[in-house]
Order: structure tokens, then C-alpha cells, then sequence
């Protein structure tokens, strides 16, 4: 009995072949998702003669800070425009939570005239595509004296990420019971003190994925910022991208593009593998019971 | 501690009215339990008692206050939820103390208050623990700790036992008859089950399609139901029903059943439905008051069919068809027959009900 119990009958052959071709299926797999960020990173770490060698290799033998000491000298320089990149994501994700939770909250748990009409119309404007209506924003932008400005970006970044969040958040406060709200103003809690200490902590995940999406779309994106900023010292980190692959003359500094690009998706990586626990939970919120 | 009443309280929702007038008024200090089926707004009188539904017409009074303007939260009422309602992010102290928080009341006092409703209920050691690391009666204890601990004028309960399996639901319903004697307070109870309303109630309110059908002690509403639907809603097996004709004859009152059988109406009890006789009605019989052919006074012989026995130990469930009618008889399991058999049966008159066979109310109170 005791032999039997220490050695276990082994899976059949096909089990086993079975496991081992989805463990090799998934690695061949996470290696085309993997291969432009090691690649990048391991380029921008290359002398800028052997960024370009051909035949091109993985990684190289000597190691080199060069391509991203650089990077300093683009324009303002990199930490500029990484300060702009940091200010406006962080406005866009905290903007864009202190509207769109409240308003998840009423869409979810209040029933007023109208709610389901102002609630499509608000989901409508997903459907605009953005570069439709850079005119208008920008004539709006400037009559609010708004262009090139943090601030006025900030705006435009959260008017677009508004919808979406919105609808997360409704989901998120769908999934909390109603009986909770019930109990705690039974207990005598405000309805402030209900969305703070009650149901924002229970649909923390919700606001876990406005935050990301917020983030990474403000951090990422090039059209509104190219257009709507003038001044070199507030471009943000894809405009420095840009000039660094333009350089003097039009030549491509590539070692140095690889740097920025590097400098640029760190934050990205970072903030998803911190917040990724959260962000499933939070998208499939509300799916089943 | 204070005395509650509900005053022509009536709740629609657009054309469809979900109550529709309770007048009742609830002692300081008495257990009354809501019963009935599902939707005959036992629940929504509970949540406008609550707070938690708007009253369209009527008045709600705590302690002599008219509360209907008043929030939930000013109401000085707590309420166990059928799912418990526990902060699932906050530990089981934190549960408790939530509403003592918002009351503001100084921590040494919130301490002392968490530990006494603690000891109470049994759950010092689960204190720190988070309502998703308890277990269904574990809950259930946390959940009532948390509506004890505020000393309220009413305690409601909304179904709080139908989330758990039969022998713990037994449990609870000791414990929670156990803690109203501790800490007698004004509840209100609503269950659907009528054995919860019989085991714990000072007095049971029976309502149908949102009005009371009857209010009494629970041996009063089972010996002497006003209607035919709380004589076929309390009591387990429920009471069975026979059509028929009330008669007077050379031998005295009795009830022609459908098919031609004769079952006369005890003497004693005769005077009091001589009135009625020629009008069709409803015998009630409980399955205990039908027995093995005996001819004791006050019994009437009836022939049982058998179609199914179930032993349940101390008796034996007898279900059989009669004039087309299906019934059941609770009887003695040594003389238990089996199934198919013919089985001679007496039914005791002496506890029969009669109802009138279109409006379905008692024809007279029988004793």
C-alpha cells in the first residue's frame, strides 16, 4: 500500500504528449509576443555601429548606455518630455475616475427619467472616430484658450475616454448587490458615504481597468498631441519618438529610437503587470453571478 | 423597544398595487411573522416598514412617530437580508461596527457593544475573519450581530433562513426565537414557510395577493382558519378539501360529497351551520383527523383508495383519492396499508372545517 501510494500510476502517453504539446504551443506563442520588446530593449542597449550591423544580431557582446544618453540631447531632452507624458496620463486616469465612477453609479443604481436615452447617447459618441473632429476641437480648444496646454490635451484625452469608462464602471456597480446599498443606508450611511466606503472598495476592479485603459491611451497617444501642442517643451513622448526617428538631415537614429521606445513602454508594462489581477476581474465583472 | 403600526398602508407600482391596505398594529416587544406565497407583498410591507420602498397611501408608525418621510436610516429599525447583505471587503468587527460608525458613537462604547453582541451570538472568534471565510450559519450569526448591536426600536427579518440547508435552517430558527427572549424587541419576521411562522410567532399574519387574510396565534389560525387558503396554507401536510352539499336530513346535519357519500356533522357542532344548510361548500379535514375506521361518536366513515404510503416514523402518510379529490391521511404506520389496497377510513367531524364554496371564507368559527 505505502509503495503504491508514493508512486502514483503515471498519466497515459497521451495525456502527457497532450500537455506537452500545449507547454510548446504556448511558448512558441509568447515568443512572437515577447520578440519586439526583448528586441527593442536588447537594440537600445547596443552601440549605435552595431544597432545597424548586418547580418543583425540578438544581443551584442559589448554594452552601451549610449543611445539613451542621446536621447537627452532630442529636443528638450527626454525627461521633458517623459514629465509632460507622466502629467498628462496621471490627469487623464484621475479625471477620468472622478467622472465616470459617480456617473457608473447613477446609470447603475438610480432610476431617473430619460436614463436609458442619455445612457446610449453617451455610449453613441464611441462611435465617432476621432480624427472626424479635430477642426471642432481644436476651434473649441482655442476658444477656451486651451491649445497647447496640458490641461486642454488632459480634456480632450478624458472627453474621448469618458464612454467607455463609463460603461465599466456601470458594469462594475451592477455587480454589486443591491441588498448592500439597502443594508448600509439602513445603517444610516449618506449616499457619499455609501459610494466611498461600500461600493467603490467592492468594485475597486472596475476602477482598476478605467484606470489602465485611461492611462495607456493618454501615454500612447500621437495624433491629438502632434496637433493640439505647438510648443517643443510640452510635446509628449510619442512626439519625441517622432523626432528622434526624423534626427538631423532625416537620418534615422535608430539606436536612439530604440532607447526612447524602451524609456516609453516601460511604464506600460509596469502599470499592466501590476494592475492585471484587477483588470480581468474587472472586465468580466457582471458576466455571471 | 416601541410598539409598531401600519395604517391603511398601501403600495402600487404604476396600475399594479403589491399591497392594498394593511391595517395591523405590533406590541412593543411581540414577534409577528409575515407569511404567505410568493407576491402577496409580505416583502414589500417589510421594505416599506424598512424604508426601503416608498408608501403610496397610509401611515407607518414607530413608537407613536409617523415615519413614512423618515430615511432608513432614521428609523432606529434593523434588518437581516435574505443573502445577509455583508460588506464582503470588511472583516466581520468592522461589519458590526459600520452602522455604530455612522452614529458616531465614541470607540470605548463601540468596542463594548461589538463585544457584548459577540458574546451573544457566539462569534468572538470570528471577528477578524471576512464574511467570504464564513460559513452559511456563520453568516447569518454576523448578520444578526450586526442588527443587535444598534439596540433598535424593530428588528425585520426578510426571509433570513432560505438561504440555508434544512438542519441548520432548524438551527437558526431555535436561535433566533432564543435571542428575541434575551433581547425582547418588536419583530417582524417574513417567511414563506409556514412551519417557520408556527415554530416562532407571537402572531402570524397570513396575506394573499396583498392584503391580511388573517392575523392570530399560530394554534389559533390552525384550529380556526378564516379562509380555506390559511387552512390549506398552515399545516403540513396541508388540510384537505372535499366539494359538497351542506344538508339537513332525518338524521341531522350533514355534508353530501360529490359522490353521494354522507358525513355527519356532530351534534354539538350542528347549531352552529344550521343555517347554512342547501348551500354548497368546502369540507376541510386535516390529514390527522382522518383515522382507521372506528366508530367513536363524531366519526363518519369514508373509503380511501390507496395510491402512496409514506412512513415518516412516529406516523404513517396515507395518500389516496376520493370522489375524484386527492387527500392524505397522517396514520397510525402499524396500520399503514400498502399502496393500491381499499382502506377504511373515519374522518373526525368533530374537527372539521367548512367553507363556503365561492367566497372561500370559514362558514363558522369551528371549535
Amino acid at each position: 500500500m505505502e509503495r503504491i501510494r508514493r508512486n502514483p500510476t503515471p498519466p497515459p502517453l497521451a495525456e502527457r504528449l497532450s500537455f506537452w504539446g500545449f507547454v510548446i504551443a504556448g511558448l512558441v506563442v509568447s515568443v512572437i509576443f515577447l520578440m519586439p520588446v526583448v528586441w527593442s530593449l536588447a537594440n537600445s542597449f547596443k552601440p549605435a555601429a552595431e544597432a545597424l550591423a548586418h547580418p543583425a544580431a540578438l544581443f551584442s557582446k559589448s554594452f552601451s548606455l549610449e543611445n539613451y544618453r542621446r536621447l537627452e540631447g532630442v529636443g528638450a531632452g527626454w525627461v521633458v518630455y517623459a514629465t509632460n507624458s507622466v502629467l498628462i496620463a496621471l490627469g487623464t486616469v484621475v479625471l477620468t475616475i472622478l467622472v465616470s465612477v459617480p456617473a457608473g453609479y447613477g446609470f447603475s443604481k438610480f432610476r431617473f427619467p430619460g436614463q436609458s436615452l442619455l445612457f446610449v447617447i453617451v455610449m453613441a459618441t464611441m462611435m465617432i472616430p476621432f480624427q472626424s473632429i479635430l477642426t471642432p476641437l481644436f476651434l473649441i480648444l482655442k476658444f477656451l484658450r486651451l491649445q497647447n496646454s496640458l490641461t486642454g490635451l488632459v480634456l480632450i484625452y478624458v472627453t474621448f475616454q469618458l464612454p467607455f469608462s463609463i460603461f465599466m464602471m456601470r458594469n462594475a456597480f451592477d455587480a454589486v448587490p443591491r441588498a448592500l446599498i439597502e443594508a448600509a443606508r439602513i445603517d444610516g450611511a449618506s449616499q457619499a458615504t455609501i459610494l466611498r466606503r461600500i461600493m467603490l472598495p467592492i468594485a475597486l476592479p472596475g476602477v482598476a481597468t478605467v484606470a489602465m485603459f485611461a492611462f495607456l491611451n493618454s501615454w500612447n497617444e500621437f495624433l491629438a498631441a502632434l496637433i493640439f501642442l505647438s510648443d517643443q517643451n510640452k510635446f509628449t513622448l510619442p512626439i519625441m519618438l517622432v523626432n528622434v526617428s526624423s534626427g538631423i538631415y532625416g537620418i534615422i537614429d535608430w539606436g536612439a529610437l530604440q532607447a526612447g521606445i524602451a524609456v516609453t513602454m516601460l511604464p506600460c508594462i509596469l502599470l499592466f503587470l501590476a494592475l492585471q489581477r484587477y483588470y480581468v476581474r474587472g472586465l468580466t465583472a457582471g458576466a455571471v453571478k | 423597544m416601541a410598539k409598531l403600526e401600519l395604517r391603511d398602508v398601501v403600495k402600487s407600482y404604476g396600475i399594479y398595487e403589491a399591497v392594498r391596505g394593511i391595517d395591523l398594529e405590533i406590541e412593543d416587544k411581540e414577534f409577528v411573522v409575515f407569511v404567505g406565497p410568493s407576491g402577496c407583498g409580505k416583502s414589500t410591507t417589510l421594505r416599506m416598514i424598512a424604508g426601503l420602498e416608498h408608501v403610496t397611501a397610509g401611515e407607518i408608525v414607530i413608537g407613536g412617530q409617523v415615519v413614512n418621510r423618515l430615511g432608513p436610516g432614521k428609523r432606529d429599525i434593523a434588518m437581516v437580508f435574505q443573502n445577509y447583505a455583508l460588506y464582503p471587503h470588511m472583516s466581520v468587527r468592522e461589519n458590526i461596527s459600520f452602522c455604530l460608525e455612522q452614529q458616531r458613537l465614541p470607540k470605548a462604547e463601540i468596542d463594548t457593544r461589538i463585544a457584548r453582541a459577540a458574546e451573544t451570538l457566539h462569534i468572538e472568534e470570528l471577528l477578524d475573519r471576512r464574511p467570504g471565510q464564513l460559513s452559511g450559519g456563520q453568516r447569518q450569526r454576523v448578520a444578526m450581530g450586526r442588527a443587535i448591536v444598534r439596540n433598535p426600536k424593530v428588528f425585520l427579518f426578510d426571509e433570513p433562513l432560505s438561504n440555508l440547508d434544512a438542519k441548520l435552517r432548524v438551527q437558526m430558527r431555535t436561535e433566533i426565537k432564543r435571542l428575541h427572549q434575551i433581547l425582547p424587541t418588536t419583530t417582524v419576521y417574513v417567511t414563506h414557510d409556514q412551519v417557520e411562522a408556527m415554530t416562532m410567532a407571537d402572531r402570524v399574519v397570513v396575506m394573499k395577493d396583498g392584503l391580511i387574510e388573517q392575523v392570530g396565534r399560530p394554534q389559533e389560525l390552525y384550529h380556526r382558519p378564516a379562509s380555506r387558503f390559511v387552512a390549506g396554507f398552515i399545516g403540513s401536510p396541508s388540510m384537505n378539501f372535499l366539494d359538497g352539499r351542506l344538508e339537513q336530513g332525518a338524521e341531522g346535519l350533514g355534508v353530501r360529497l360529490a359522490d353521494g357519500t354522507r358525513l355527519a356533522v356532530p351534534p354539538a357542532r350542528a347549531a352552529a351551520y344550521a343555517a347554512g344548510a342547501g348551500q354548497p361548500v368546502v369540507l376541510g379535514i386535516r390529514p390527522e383527523a382522518l383515522s382507521i375506521r372506528n366508530d367513536r361518536p363524531g366519526f363518519s366513515p369514508l373509503d380511501a383508495a390507496v395510491d402512496l404510503v409514506e412512513p415518516l416514523g412516529p406516523s404513517t402518510m396515507v395518500y389516496f383519492t376520493h370522489g375524484g379529490a386527492s387527500l392524505c391521511a397522517s396514520i397510525d404506520p402499524e396500520a399503514a396499508p400498502q399502496a393500491g389496497r381499499m382502506l377504511p377510513l373515519s374522518v373526525n367531524m368533530n374537527q372539521m372545517h367548512l367553507f363556503d364554496a365561492v367566497t372561500g371564507r370559514a362558514l363558522a368559527q369551528a371549535g
